[in-house]
């Protein structure tokens, strides 16, 4: 037993060298080095938003500040190197966290002062959190709207905190093969739901015995991430004219869950029961449609790179411009702490000003993200204009709103709308408006105001 | 002939039941050698399809495994060594002196096993916070260096050793603490095999408080570096069934040790001696 101990006790010293050795860069330590050329001879980026680098930042002494992001490290890493590149003397140190409990973690770094991120991501769901530790960017809001027309929608008192990068949204997929054998071509892309259904029938397979074998739509596990846009087609907004209440069990929304429920029961393009998600059945090139955004072109090239899919725009009811086509989200820019130290908050200023006025950095934002571009020069950008999101959504992306910064409950409770009506039998008005009463009270407590009303076309 | 009818019956459920624990184990295993496709695949087959290692090559890539994985085992093991002394400690007191107000301390110590950690955890993080310790691996060991469950195994533990020993290893000349290093400790060792187990796996999975605690990447523990594989819209996992894999190892051969006291252990804290 003694020796025992002695192994163990002799173990977490050598452990102990391993583990704390080399550690992380806390902020505290500055690797940067002195800079004292101010003048470097580059030239100014941006249009409206512009970045002069040949400045000194920090009066030139070392820095470093910390960058919490979840996700895609390598690419948040290499714009701060491209920062770092132009101010020797700063030091972000990217930090990458699990998405799961990111929301958690952060509020509480951020009433750390000096020692929390100076610059984090955001996920706008949670901007109800991160609200009051965020610092409102030193640019003129003028020339960031200029930039950014969707930078329009986050104006906050007269202030931007954060705005979008990069814009998605929902299109559908479609198994390139499959419609071959179906004997579609290129001119059946359908433009109205009429011929949505016409086309998905003929995607549809059974067996001898009525057995589905292959459906023409799945959106199995994706019910509450379809209805919710789908509405604005069927005639409401998702939140009521004052932005703080939910028409979740209003007449659109109650049509447009009509309408996905028919695809299954009336029209039988799919099935509740054929498989338990669309985007597996779509891997597995069992269903030869779904609904899903434009972060699934990365989910198929790593799931499923052999499947040859093209895309095409949600449909509309008479093929003609809508209202509205759909929702769209944005990827936000990062936000700035406000309880860090000056020198660090002068810094982070000067990144962001560098993070949106820089072609090279968006560009690499959308095209690794799979974003439409959210400055709108680079629209026609070659590297981008030919993604699928831009071919697909690009056009009329000014013809899809923004709900607003919209808290997860809506999802949430209309995922449980979903599966009680399809799976649990439950009447479908009972359901939504079960839903509608839990995302009012939850609404209500985040003190939510929907930005629908900024939509440009609202008031038609 | 009816106990033999008995007792093979009895070995078919224990077989069928330990075959359903074991399955999900050697799946998770067997597809770590899978492509994502083949993972998400309908038609699913126990044995990969097609074979392969890319899972296990590229879990470098998702975040420093083996950094997580070594400051998971130094937070592991030193935890474990410590609970396992202050236990020892605590249960020798406890079972062996007698003093005033000795019960009370003991229900004390009972009632900290009945508070649940998450009640606990917000004015941890604030006092942890006010002290300082965010980024440090203090943080983790302080709050489980004194286990309520180790104390009370080991108390058990302690009091089925013969006072008689006791009194004449003190008669012979050992002080107290010879005579807890060199006498009990060594009587203890099932005891110790047990909390061993039990501690190390619990700090191995631990997941909220190291990851609320630490924020550089380079003193995170590998339960956190896990959820990395968990994204936003999708989850790698061919790469976390591979971490998940030789993340267990440890697990494994700790329970290998401490194995054959472990039973023996167990027993001992659940009667009193």
């Amino acid at each position: 037993m003694k020796r025992f101990f002695s192994f163990c006790l002799a173990l977490v010293l050598v452990l102990s060298l391993a583990g704390c050795s080399g550690g992380g860069n806390g902020s505290g330590t500055s690797q940067g080095v002195q800079d004292t050329q101010a003048d470097k001879g580059l030239e100014i980026m941006g249009d409206n938003v512009t970045y002069d680098p040949n400045h000194l930042v920090n009066d030139g002494a070392p820095i470093t500040i910390d960058w919490w992001v979840w996700a895609t490290e390598d690419m948040f890493r290499s714009i701060a190197e491209a920062y770092q590149e132009i101010h020797p003397n700063v030091t972000i140190n990217v930090i990458n966290n699990p998405w799961d409990g990111f929301f958690t973690k952060l509020p509480l770094a951020l009433q750390r002062d000096e020692e929390g991120p100076t610059l984090f991501n955001i996920h706008n769901s949670y901007e109800h959190l991160l609200l009051n530790y965020i610092e409102p960017y030193d640019i003129s809001t003028d020339d960031l709207i200029a930039d950014y027309p969707s930078a329009s929608t986050h104006l906050m008192d007269g202030n931007i905190y954060y705005m979008d990068y990069g814009l998605s949204t929902g299109m559908f997929y479609y198994n390139k093969d499959l419609w071959a054998e179906a004997g579609l071509t290129d001119d059946d892309i359908p433009k109205t739901w009429d011929e949505f259904i016409e086309v998905a029938q003929k995607l549809t397979k059974f067996d001898e015995n009525g057995n589905m074998i292959q459906a023409g739509y799945n959106y199995n596990n994706y019910f509450n991430s379809t209805v919710i846009g789908l509405n604005y087609q069927f005639g409401d907004n998702l939140f009521s004219a004052d932005g703080k209440e939910s028409l979740v069990d209003g007449d659109g929304m109650k049509d447009a869950a009509s309408f996905l429920i028919d695809l299954y029961e009336k029209y039988h393009v799919g099935d509740k029961d054929f498989g338990t998600n669309y985007d597996q059945s779509f891997y597995q090139g069992q269903s030869a449609m779904v609904f899903a955004w434009g972060f699934f072109v990365g989910n198929l090239a790593t799931n499923a790179p052999d499947i040859n899919y093209g895309t095409f725009e949600i449909p509309t009811q008479d093929g003609k411009t809508p209202y509205a086509y759909y929702r769209y989200n944005g990827e936000s820019t990062p936000g700035i702490n406000k309880n860090a130290t000056d020198a660090q908050k002068e810094v982070a200023q000067d990144f962001i000003r560098f993070f949106l006025a820089s072609d090279d950095v968006q560009i690499k934002l959308s095209q690794d993200g799979g974003l439409i571009p959210a400055k709108s020069s680079l629209m026609e950008a070659p590297e981008l204009k030919d993604t699928p999101i831009v071919k697909t959504v690009g056009p009329h992306i000014d013809r899809y709103i923004w709900p607003g910064a919209m808290p997860s409950t809506v999802e949430n409770n209309l995922k449980i709308a979903g599966e009680d009506i399809l799976y649990n039998g439950k009447d479908a008005d009972d359901a939504l408006k079960t839903a509608a009463d839990t995302i009012d009270i939850d609404l209500a407590n985040a003190d939510f105001t929907s930005s629908e009303s900024l939509y440009a076309y609202y008031e038609e | 002939m009816k106990h033999k009818v008995l007792k093979t019956a009895l070995y078919v459920v224990l077989a069928l039941v330990g075959v359903i624990t074991v399955f999900p184990f050697v799946w998770m295993v067997l597809s770590s050698f899978k492509t994502n496709g083949e993972i998400q695949s309908i038609v699913q087959t126990l044995l990969p399809q097609e074979p392969t290692v890319d899972n296990y090559m590229n879990l470098q890539q998702t975040f420093d495994f083996l950094r997580y994985f070594m400051n998971s085992i130094f937070i592991a093991v030193a935890v474990t060594v410590l609970v396992i002394y202050t236990s020892c400690l605590c249960g020798y007191v406890l079972g062996k002196y007698q003093f005033k107000g000795k019960n009370i301390i003991f229900g004390f110590v009972m009632m900290t096993m009945m508070v649940p950690w998450s009640v606990t955890i917000i004015p941890r993080y604030t006092m942890f916070m006010e002290a300082g310790l965010q980024d440090t691996y203090i943080s983790l060991i302080l709050p489980v260096m004194v286990s309520g469950f180790g104390i009370f195994m080991m108390k058990q533990n302690m009091e089925s050793i013969p006072d008689e020993l006791i009194e004449a290893a003190r008669m012979d000349g050992s002080n107290e603490f010879q005579t807890f290093h060199k006498l009990v400790l060594p009587l203890c060792k099932n005891g110790i095999s047990a909390i061993a187990i039990f501690q190390f796996l619990w700090v191995w999975e631990d997941y909220l408080w190291p990851y609320l605690m630490i924020d550089s990447e380079g003193k995170q523990l590998l339960a956190v570096g896990l959820t990395l594989f968990n994204g936003r819209y999708s989850t790698d996992y061919g790469g976390l069934f591979a971490a998940t894999t030789i993340s267990i190892l440890p697990v494994i051969i700790v329970y290998v040790i401490f194995q054959k006291r472990f039973v023996a252990g167990v027993a001992a804290g659940a009667v009193k001696g």
